[in-house]
């Protein structure tokens, strides 16, 4: 699956890391990092952060 | 060279202290923070966007009732162990159980119920052409929107209105004379939230309980006392805090009469009314952090234990983010922090953009020449505040 972030609308507060922790990180200046191509496997985690996120900032698509 | 920088200085404990005031923006004219009587303030959005995330700064409410004389009883024990409180991987474990079950597609569907609830208060008062807007509107209204999330019954409204009326008695700084009625009334919630717990383990329903009941991740799920803990939590943090902010967004709109009419003919703004009410005038005129080490950030140095307040009317009126800072519900603008930021962000603000939606577009769409029609009662401008009585006279629609 493929995974964005519309930087124009995320505001770094890091909620999609307890979702997907291996999938998305915040760095040490709190700037959320993310990877790009994500295992299908992880498909739940990655839905949830999309789910939850208080910007709702991600896209995921197959 | 080294310049000395002039560090402004306000005294925020002040009962006359005002966030709308010109003291405070000349402060943020002159610099990113201030000193203050109680801490450091930070002013400008730029600065509160990226420090209120900052981890080595802790959400630091967790100290209050220690600090107050206060250490042990029911609400200690609650206090000491809630959301909002905990940090690391203990609050993470807790918030990623909560988040989904507070997610915008689930909130969504709660839509028709409150749109109905807000017809209803409305028609009760609006041949009277005039009512008291914070108990025969915003009061009932939050405390009803939590009773229909969590699923107490909605007729016992004036009850759960009263517990955390004395449960927010622990705010106070007499929380150790309170501590009796506070200990009671916690216990009387705790005795909601653990039968509405033993309901829906017995007989699950397509409900917010049910699925807080039901959330598990990876083996992991909320054992009954942290799903009890979790439910007073948000039943205490929701309820105030919307009515205040209901009475706030009613005094911005009152203040802007035009953006009023304007929402009455494009209901569809009512969603970006509600951002713009909170960027300009926001209940938590303060979310704090407290260094849990020494803090430096350029002229900034703030040693282990003390208090950061983020001012956010101050950076939601900030120019440097804000060009036109009046009020314009039709405009896209920079994220207003309102609810807080970074991992305590809060859980609710689904259900509290949502519910004050609905009563913004449902009032606009009934009321217009709105005014206020007696003498009007305010909390003090820092930490939370909102109008106490709000005496208001209209025209109908
Ligand atoms: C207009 C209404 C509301 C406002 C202004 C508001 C504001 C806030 C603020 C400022 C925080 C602290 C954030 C921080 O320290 O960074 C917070 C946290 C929280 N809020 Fe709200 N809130 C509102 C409604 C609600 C509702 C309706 C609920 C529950 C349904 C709720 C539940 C919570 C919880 C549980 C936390 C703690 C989150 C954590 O520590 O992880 N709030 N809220
Ligand atoms: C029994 C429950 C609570 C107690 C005892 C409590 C206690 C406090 C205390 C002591 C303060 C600091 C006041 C000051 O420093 O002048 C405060 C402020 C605040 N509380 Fe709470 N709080 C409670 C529940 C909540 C909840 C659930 C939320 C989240 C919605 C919340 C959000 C805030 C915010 C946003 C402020 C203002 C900024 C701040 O000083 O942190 N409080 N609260
Ligand atoms: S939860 Fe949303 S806003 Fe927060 S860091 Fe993740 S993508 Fe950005």
């Amino acid at each position: 699956m493929n995974v964005s972030v519309d930087r124009a609308k995320c505001d770094n507060h890091g909620q999609c890391t307890f979702s997907a922790p291996t999938v998305f990180r915040l760095n040490e200046q709190g700037i959320l990092e993310y990877d790009e191509k994500v295992d299908d496997s992880l498909r739940a985690d990655v839905d949830e952060a999309a789910d939850v996120c208080p910007m709702q900032a991600i896209i995921v698509t197959d | 060279m080294s310049t000395e920088i002039d560090v402004p200085y306000l005294y925020i404990s002040d009962p006359s202290f005002a966030m709308h005031s010109e003291a405070v923006r000349e402060a943020r004219e002159r610099h990113w923070y201030a000193n203050t009587n109680y801490g450091f303030a930070v002013l400008r959005h730029e600065y509160v966007s990226t420090l209120l995330k900052d981890t080595r700064l802790s959400q630091g409410s967790g100290k209050w009732p220690d600090h107050n004389g206060v250490h042990s009883g029911l609400f200690y024990d609650w206090w000491t162990k809630c959301l909002l409180v905990l940090e690391g991987e203990d609050h993470h474990r807790i918030r990623r159980l909560l988040n989904p079950a507070f997610s915008f597609r689930h909130i969504e569907a709660y839509v028709p119920r409150f749109e109905q609830l807000a017809t209803e208060l409305v028609d009760a008062i609006i041949d009277r052409g005039e009512f008291e807007y914070v108990h025969d509107f915003a009061e009932p209204y939050a405390t009803r929107v939590l009773c229909i999330l969590t699923g107490i019954p909605e007729s016992e409204w004036p009850t759960i209105a009263r517990i955390s009326s004395s449960i927010g008695l622990a705010l106070g700084v007499t929380i150790k004379d309170d501590l009796p009625e506070i200990d009671n009334a916690l216990a009387e919630l705790y005795g909601y939230a653990e039968a509405l717990i033993v309901d829906r383990q017995a007989s699950p329903r397509d409900d917010l309980v049910t699925r807080l009941v039901e959330a598990n991740r990876a083996g992991d799920s909320l054992s009954d006392d942290e799903l009890r803990n979790a439910l007073c939590l948000l039943i205490f943090g929701g309820m105030d805090t919307t009515r205040n902010q209901l009475g706030l967004g009613m005094q911005t709109m009152m203040q802007n009469p035009d953006q009023w009419e304007l929402l009455a003919q494009r209901p569809e703004l009512a969603r970006n009314a509600v951002e713009e009410v909170m960027r300009m005038n926001p209940t938590t005129t303060w979310v704090t952090r407290e260094a849990m080490v020494d803090f430096d950030y350029e002229d900034l140095h703030a040693p282990a234990g003390s208090t950061v307040h983020f001012f956010t009317q101050v950076s939601g009126t900030d120019p440097a983010a804000y060009p036109n800072p009046g009020m314009d519900i039709t405009a896209e603008r920079a994220p207003h922090y309102g609810f807080g930021g970074g991992m305590h962000h809060c859980l609710g603000h689904f259900v509290a953009r949502m519910d004050m939606t609905i009563a913004l577009r449902t009032l606009s769409q009934r009321m217009t020449n709105i005014r206020v029609s007696g003498v009007d009662e305010w909390m003090p401008d820092s930490g939370n505040t909102g109008p106490v009585y709000l005496p208001l006279a209209f025209d109908k629609r």
